[in-house]
């Protein structure tokens, strides 16, 4: 029995059915090996994939799963100092595609779709979607903006036969006032490539807006908030299956202007009657003793909802080719030569250094001599405004005479005497400096021009001519090279008003929440004491009430309260053979009240006459002003 | 005819518990795999895909045993009618068939779709061992090999023009296997594979559509194109490789879950498989497919004559290489091609196919004793 097996197989092989059987046995071997051979190529590849590289599947696969999307807070809002809102959050619908959630398959179809939907043509939806998927394919890209209700309910309807498209609801500014505080607020727009670029690593997306101008710009990280975000696990096409983890956004802050919306809007209103034929004009009121701008006016204005979208294509052309560039910011990127009202310095840094006293006495002929320094027998003859007789310190500043400041700044000289001892170019522009001429002043706003401080040595290099005496005499009065923004000039005035503080100015006074907490309110800054003594300072200010009770500077007198100004009128363009010029610049700067000053105005229109055209509607600044702030104590007992 | 008892205790259990294990696996994975379909009927509905496998399952099931019945040598006799009806089948597909993924493939049998070319596999090989075993005094010729490489050739042609590579592998494959067990000299073989070798990228420039084209060089670099037409290959092997050594759990595969994966009831079941059982499932599966190779290859061993002991060869061959070709292109050892992983896969075609060819192994199995008188005192 235990042989039977063999016996068997003996008797088998011996079978004539079964000759074959030796080549059979050895050709089924080959099956064998091939079996395990091809098995065992495919166990090594799965312990390679599912054991080696597990880790790198494993992470692969989660990405896959995972994705982080950005949750934005809505942008903070912003309002006036009492509390008027000006611009509000608008949510539009815009047609957008993940590129990541479109099948290469079916890339045709969905562009297809995307176009006869929104009319856009087809092969630049195309290039777009291939673009973005190289920078970055998971956020939706944005086809077309603001559609219409109707569209983006066509779109919604046809979202699962258009795998990776999306209706976004973006959110858009709409600014309550338009042109009224755009040079204050500015605007916000897309992220371009650039930014993009810059901003990416800060949680900026490529769909995403930010500030452009204004305080939008420079409080852009106020207003944002911070993004929070959404881990959520998607489906291959895009769709949110499951939230994991919620990162709840940080809620932007609503900014709080020092902007008195309706000071602003009446100080516009004085501003554009007395434009006449000037390109543009400007008007501040600044708190004197915390820098605060209460109004900020840059004509011509600009709406600033041409900017936001959707964007008038038409009329943001003519913004742009409109010569007197109503973008600009004038208050703040305009420089002009300050005319007279410079004399405030050239006066106080006279008092300052003992070139002058409240009892120094100059007389004006109408007009002043002198000998030309490298020209032997040549005489330059530099005029005054009138034959304006002798006066003291406050008699010259009052009566805004030239030629007593020409001796201040420069001196007087008769056959190489020295009859006068003037400040001289050096000194005049280190006070100029120490008032913060030169350099851009530090308001909160961009896009601010630093003017320009002149002295012999920059003559030298910028003009390459030698600086002379004439020079001196036109820098006394605030002509020639020197040039200042209307903003320069009011943080001067302030400074003379205070005692003394020259403030850092500002358009912001709060950050609150939507509770209206506080959440960060912004400090008075001030960026240096003048070198000038409190009581020169004093003086000026005497000075200058006395020029508005009989000088030039009484055209911006106000009915309601004591004020103190000073007017310029700064030449400009072809001169003509009387020695006059065809145009000039009018400013006007003043500050009230008088004995407890609260707020400096500055008036500059391109052109004009200080006293004719500034001054008034100083005056009507001041007297509406007052006579509101009047109102406002006669009704709380 | 040489007469044998039939002896209904030869029946191997083992072969169709192996079959059975892979069936259930099979379903359990289509089950999974079709959690994220969208409007998929209810589980008590017979549309549904777990429902409609297990109807196939028990439809083979009872094929099987009456094909077990049948003398497989009466299947021989009849495998030329069976074959000219195979041919006429494929090239009916070419005329009127359902095109699924840029290829026909199917044809519409009163509702029900029906693959031709996973039968035409099955008759390819009786047809074959039928030839071979009428042919073995003079298989050592080449004029017999190149016949029966006629036989495999159209309708792997046929085939091929779905178009369906894989298909037409396999049947170059079983043809192979069987001319190399039936006992063809080396030298005509090699010849062959030779010329074929020389033809390939001839072939590849005549024949091979750009569809193919596309599909091969993915595979070559299926990151190239990692959100398009790679998307296929590379989230399954990303799927595969996120499994790990025991998986992420039956229906928690997240690739598969999320969609990510296509076919994933058919030609990539294996992904999630290997996804949601990790390794160890792989391995599970590898064992059922081998141990129902051993007990196939046992049957060729057993068999009395040639042809049964061919058309258990080529039945392995059939097996082995659908397995190998579907799980290959899973993990990115091929280029994609659509091949059902056998018994496995959802698709009635392939199991009622697989089915038969089990009852036909069992045919053979209890048909492989001689008369004998120990029987009558057993």
């Amino acid at each position: 029995m235990m042989r039977l097996p063999d016996n068997r197989r003996r008797w088998r092989s011996q079978s004539q059915e079964l000759r074959p059987g030796e080549l059979f046995q050895r050709r089924f071997l080959l099956l064998k090996a091939l079996i395990v051979v091809l098995f065992g190529v495919l166990v090594l590849q799965l312990a390679r994939m599912q054991i080696v590289d597990y880790a790198s599947y494993h992470t692969r696969a989660e990405n896959n799963r995972l994705r982080t999307i950005p949750v934005l807070p809505a942008r903070g809002l912003v309002y006036d100092r009492n509390g008027e809102q000006l611009v509000s959050n608008q949510p539009i619908f815009s047609a957008a595609v993940v590129p990541a959630d479109v099948p290469h398959d079916q890339l045709l179809p969905v562009v297809a779709g995307l176009a006869e939907i929104t009319g856009i043509p087809p092969n630049e939806i195309a290039s777009d979607i291939e673009n973005a998927k190289k920078k970055d394919p998971f956020t939706p890209l944005v086809v077309k903006p603001n559609i219409d209700d109707q569209t983006a309910f066509q779109l919604r309807e046809r979202q699962s036969s258009l795998p990776g498209v999306q209706v976004l609801v973006e959110s858009v500014r709409r600014y309550a006032d338009g042109a009224l505080v755009s040079d204050v607020l500015g605007f916000v727009g897309r992220i371009d490539e650039e930014e993009y670029a810059d901003l990416k690593d800060d949680g900026y997306l490529l769909n995403d807006r930010l500030g452009k101008a204004g305080v939008e710009y420079s409080y852009e990280s106020v207003l944002r908030g911070i993004a929070g975000y959404r881990i959520a696990e998607v489906d291959a096409a895009g769709k949110e299956v499951n939230a994991l983890q919620t990162v709840d956004p940080r809620p932007a802050g609503n900014l709080v202007l020092s902007i008195d919306a309706d000071l602003q809007r009446h100080v516009t209103q004085y501003l554009q009657a007395a434009m006449g034929s000037s390109q543009n004009a400007s008007a501040i009121v600044m708190d004197v003793r915390t820098g605060e701008l209460l109004s900020l006016v840059s004509l011509p204005a600009y709406d600033n909802n041409i900017l936001t979208e959707p964007i008038d294509e038409a009329r943001l052309d003519a913004l742009f080719r409109d010569p007197a560039k109503p973008m600009v910011n004038h208050a703040i990127a305009e420089v002009n030569p300050p005319g007279s009202t410079f004399k405030m310095v050239t006066g106080t840094a006279a008092l300052q250094e003992g070139v002058a006293t409240t009892s120094t006495t100059i007389t004006s002929h109408g007009s002043i001599s002198v000998q030309d320094e490298y020209t032997p027998g040549r005489v330059w003859v530099m005029r005054d405004w009138a034959v304006l007789g002798t006066m003291d310190f406050y008699h010259g500043l009052a009566m805004s005479s030239d030629v007593y400041f020409y001796y201040l700044s420069g001196g007087y000289y008769q056959n190489g005497e020295t009859l006068f001892d003037g400040l001289g170019a050096t000194r005049l522009a280190r006070y100029a400096r120490d008032y913060g001429l030169g350099t851009p002043t530090g308001i909160d706003l961009p896009g601010e021009a630093a003017g320009n401080v002149p002295d012999p040595s920059w003559k030298e290099e910028t003009v390459g001519e030698v600086w002379t005496l004439g020079d001196t005499y036109n820098f006394g009065i605030g002509q020639g090279y020197l040039t200042v923004t209307p903003l320069q000039l009011a943080r001067i005035t302030a400074a003379i008003a205070n005692g003394g503080d020259l403030l850092t100015p500002r358009v912001a006074k709060q950050v609150e929440d939507d509770q209206g907490n506080v959440l960060q309110a912004f400090q008075t800054k001030v960026a240096r004491k003048l070198s000038v003594s409190a009581d020169n300072l004093t003086i000026m200010r005497e000075a200058m009430r006395q020029a508005v009770v009989y000088g030039p500077a009484r055209t911006g007198a106000s009915s309601q309260v004591t004020i103190g100004g000073k007017t310029g009128t700064a030449e400009f363009g072809e001169q003509l053979a009387n020695g006059r010029y065809v145009y000039s610049h009018a400013w006007y700067t003043g500050f009230a009240p008088y004995d407890n000053p609260e707020i400096a105005v500055v008036v500059f229109l391109e052109k004009g006459v200080g006293a004719t055209n500034g001054g008034p509607v100083a005056k009507q600044i001041f007297d509406y002003y007052f006579q509101r702030q009047h109102l406002a104590e006669g009704e709380q007992p | 005819v040489n007469n044998r008892i039939v002896r209904l205790r030869d029946f191997d259990p083992l072969l169709l518990l192996a079959a059975l294990g892979l069936v259930t696996l099979g379903m359990l994975l289509i089950y999974s795999g079709s959690l994220s379909q969208s409007g998929k009927p209810a589980m008590s509905d017979f549309s549904h895909p777990v429902v409609r496998q297990a109807a196939f399952a028990i439809i083979g099931l009872g094929l099987a045993l009456v094909f077990a019945r049948v003398d497989y040598r009466v299947l021989g006799s009849l495998s030329y009618v069976l074959y000219v009806a195979s041919l006429a089948a494929l090239a009916a597909v070419l005329i009127i068939g359902e095109a699924t993924h840029g290829s026909r493939r199917w044809i519409d049998v009163g509702g029900t779709p029906v693959q031709p070319s996973e039968i035409a596999k099955l008759v390819v090989v009786l047809t074959l061992a039928k030839y071979f075993s009428d042919h073995q005094e003079t298989i050592g010729s080449l004029r017999v090999v190149l016949t029966s490489l006629v036989i495999a050739a159209l309708p792997a042609a046929l085939v091929f023009a779905q178009p369906d590579l894989g298909s037409a592998l396999i049947f170059a494959a079983i043809w192979l296997g069987m001319v190399t067990v039936a006992g063809a000299q080396w030298k005509h073989l090699l010849g062959i594979i030779g010329a074929a070798v020389v033809a390939v990228p001839f072939a590849f420039i005549a024949l091979v559509t750009d569809y193919q084209r596309e599909r091969v060089a993915l595979w070559l670099d299926p990151e190239r194109d990692p959100l398009g037409a790679g998307f296929q290959a590379v989230q399954a092997q990303i799927g595969i490789g996120s499994g790990g050594l025991w998986g992420k759990g039956l229906t928690h595969g997240t690739q598969t879950q999320l969609d990510y994966l296509r076919t994933q009831t058919t030609d990539y079941v294996f992904s999630v498989l290997a996804e949601e059982i990790g390794f160890v499932g792989a391995v599970v599966l590898f064992l059922l497919v081998a141990i129902l190779l051993w007990r196939a290859l046992r049957v060729a061993e057993l068999s009395r004559d040639l042809l049964g002991r061919l058309v258990a060869t080529g039945l392995v061959i059939y097996v082995l290489l659908q397995t190998f070709i579907n799980v290959a292109v899973n993990v990115g050892l091929m280029p994609v091609t659509g091949i059902p992983l056998p018994f496995v896969s959802q698709g009635g075609s392939s199991l009622i196919t697989l089915f038969i060819g089990l009852g036909i192994l069992q045919s053979i199995l209890i048909r492989h004793r001689p008369f004998s008188f120990r029987d009558f005192y057993s």
